[in-house]
Parts: C-alpha cells; structure tokens; sequence
C-alpha cells in the first residue's frame, strides 16, 4: 500500500488521464478550497488535546432521530458524550445564529466547564446537582472540556468536536 | 508536489505541536477534506463547518492515531465522509427542504463548460469525480473512504462516469454546431 500512488497506471489510459488533468484544472478554478476553510484547518492545531480524557459521542438527537421524528415537534437537540465514569448530556436550543446549551453531567457533580468553539472559550460551572447552562455561543464547531473536582485530580474530560 | 512529502514525519510533528507539521498537513489534506464534503453537497457554510470539524477532530485524535500516520489522508476523509453526513442529517431534521447547491459559475469558457457537464452528471459520477479531482490527487484508497466504495471498483466507476462525461460532451458539442450553422 504506497500512498504516494495517486493513480493506478494499469487501469489509466493516457486519454483518461489527460480528461483527469483538464478536469482537475477545472475543479480547482471553480471549487477550490475557500481560503477561511483552510485558515480554520491550520488554526485547528490551538485545540489539540495532549493529555485529556476523550468522551465520544454517543447520541445525537438531529442523526439517531432524524427519521422518526414528526415535523414541527421536534424540541431542543439532544446530545450525550460518555467517557469512563461520566456522561455529559447537553441540550442545544437555536437562537438565531447563536445557540443555548443546557448541560447535565452524569453522575451529577459540580465541576468548571469550558465551552471550547473556535471564536473561544466560555467558561462556566456546573452546580452540585451537575447542571450546567451556556447563554449563547456562535453555531459552529463545539467542544467541552469538564474540569472535575475529583480527589485524587483526574484529566480534564473534553467532548468530541461537534457542529452546531 | 505534497506527494513527495512523509506525511508520517508531518503528523509527529504535528503530534508534538510543532504548527510546521500541522500545516503540512493542512496543505496536503486541505483540498480532499474540502472536496469530500462538496462531494455529499453541503452548502459552502455546512462544507466548511464539516472540513473545520474534520480537522478539529484530527487535532483532538492525533496523539491516538500513531499506527494511522502514513495513512492520514484515509483517516481524514473518512472523518469528513462522516461529518458530512452528520451535517446533512442535522439540516433535514431542521430544515427538510434547503438542501441548495450554490449557483453555477458565471464564467464562461471551455473551464466552465467542463465543470457544468460534471456538475450535471448522475449523483454517484458527480460525486465520485468531486473527489477523484482534488489537488493533490487523492489515493484510490482516500478516495475509497470518502466515498464508502471498494477500492477496487474505483477504476471500473472512474472509466464509465468518464464514458458518461465523453457523451454528454459530445452531444453539446454536436448541439452547439447545430445552433452555429
């Protein structure tokens, strides 16, 4: 397996690949990736997780739901992420272009949540009881990372990257 | 060319967070995750929240993936593949009806004649090609996970979509001599 085999040659005729290479031309002058996609990939690295616990997702209310659920009666979008020995479970209500979250860790503890999105990080905690709630942050690419108040201190858990 | 470069050595790099490494990678990668989620027609705003999501994943997994460094272009699209598709799920559930594909360049020219007739082709040729024609040329392996296809059928689908694409062509070219005359 060599990834530096772009093309089988067995199975191109020069004619195909010329069609390739002209049409190639044309994808790139026409549907190139745009220049803030690309700026948003490299300043992906600022989020690299080093030494945190991952919680995968689990649940994803608009995918595992989408085609059982009535039109117009659809009520906030649910999420769960679950690491060992925690679920965060949040809802996600649209306003506008900016989106509510309302959170509950499972089991329920208090804890300082970061509300990681590319235009920053929001900072709030969650209460005794594990609940925790984000006025508004921009639609797009969110992540949380849990900061629990665990004794002996424990990694923080961050969530998946999900679009919102 | 970025086929010459090690992507192994890009992605230690990166794993080590030196932003030299992850750019490389950005600019190998960057056109095949952009073009994987054009190939399932998100809507330039939902493609570049999957290909931001995509590479935010890639920086949240890259310390997991070592035994996957010569094979990140697999990971990636098949990570685009995914969020793509996720996207779409989210927007039907929203809003069944807005699927919009951005109106055709207004440009004229041989270019954009290539680009309607592929814009135009059956769904599994137009998608097939979005991806076949990312620069740098993906792998037939990256290409097999963008698209959830065997890698073998690639050249088989590739070679009759190109059919499709000649006789398309050839009967716009025999129209457009009708009208001239």
């Amino acid at each position: 397996m060599s990834p530096d085999a772009n093309e089988n040659p067995d199975l191109v005729g020069p004619e195909d690949e010329a069609l390739l290479e002209e049409l190639r031309g044309a994808a790139d002058r026409f549907d190139p990736p745009p220049a803030p996609v690309l700026e948003a990939a490299r300043a992906s690295l600022t989020w690299r997780t080093v030494d945190e616990e991952l919680a995968a997702l689990q649940f994803d209310s608009a995918v595992d739901q989408a085609l059982t659920t009535v039109r117009g009666d659809e009520g906030p979008r649910l999420l769960t992420f679950a690491a060992p020995g925690l679920n965060i479970e949040v809802e996600v209500s649209p306003i506008g272009p900016r989106r509510q979250l309302v959170g509950q860790l499972v089991p329920a503890q208090p804890a300082r949540i970061d509300v990681r999105h590319p235009g920053g990080v929001t900072t709030v905690q969650a209460d005794q009881l594990g609940r925790f709630g984000v006025e508004a942050v921009s639609a797009g690419p969110v992540s949380l990372r849990c900061h629990l108040a665990t004794e002996p201190p424990s990694p923080p858990v961050v969530t998946e990257w999900i679009p919102l | 060319m970025g086929a010459s470069i090690d992507v192994r050595d890009l992605a230690l790099a990166a794993a080590a967070g030196d932003p030299r490494g992850w750019d490389g990678l950005v600019e190998r990668f960057g056109g095949l995750v952009w073009s994987t989620t054009r190939a399932y027609g998100l809507s330039p705003d939902d493609g570049a929240d999957a290909a931001q999501t995509t590479w935010l994943r890639l920086a949240e997994q890259l310390g997991r993936l070592q035994d996957q460094y010569g094979q990140l272009g697999v990971w990636l699209a098949a990570t685009a593949r995914r969020e793509s598709l996720r996207l779409l799920g989210a927007a039907r559930a929203a809003e069944p009806l807005t699927q919009k594909e951005p109106s055709p360049p207004p440009s004229s020219g041989r270019d954009a004649l290539l680009w309607r007739v592929v814009r135009e082709l059956p769904e599994h040729c137009r998608r097939l090609l979005r991806v076949l024609l990312t620069t740098p040329p993906p792998s037939h392996e990256e290409v097999s996970a963008a698209l959830d296809l065997p890698v073998d059928g690639i050249a088989a689908a590739r070679a009759a979509c190109f059919q499709e694409f000649r006789h398309r062509m050839a009967t716009i070219s025999i129209r457009t001599e009708v009208e001239d005359s």
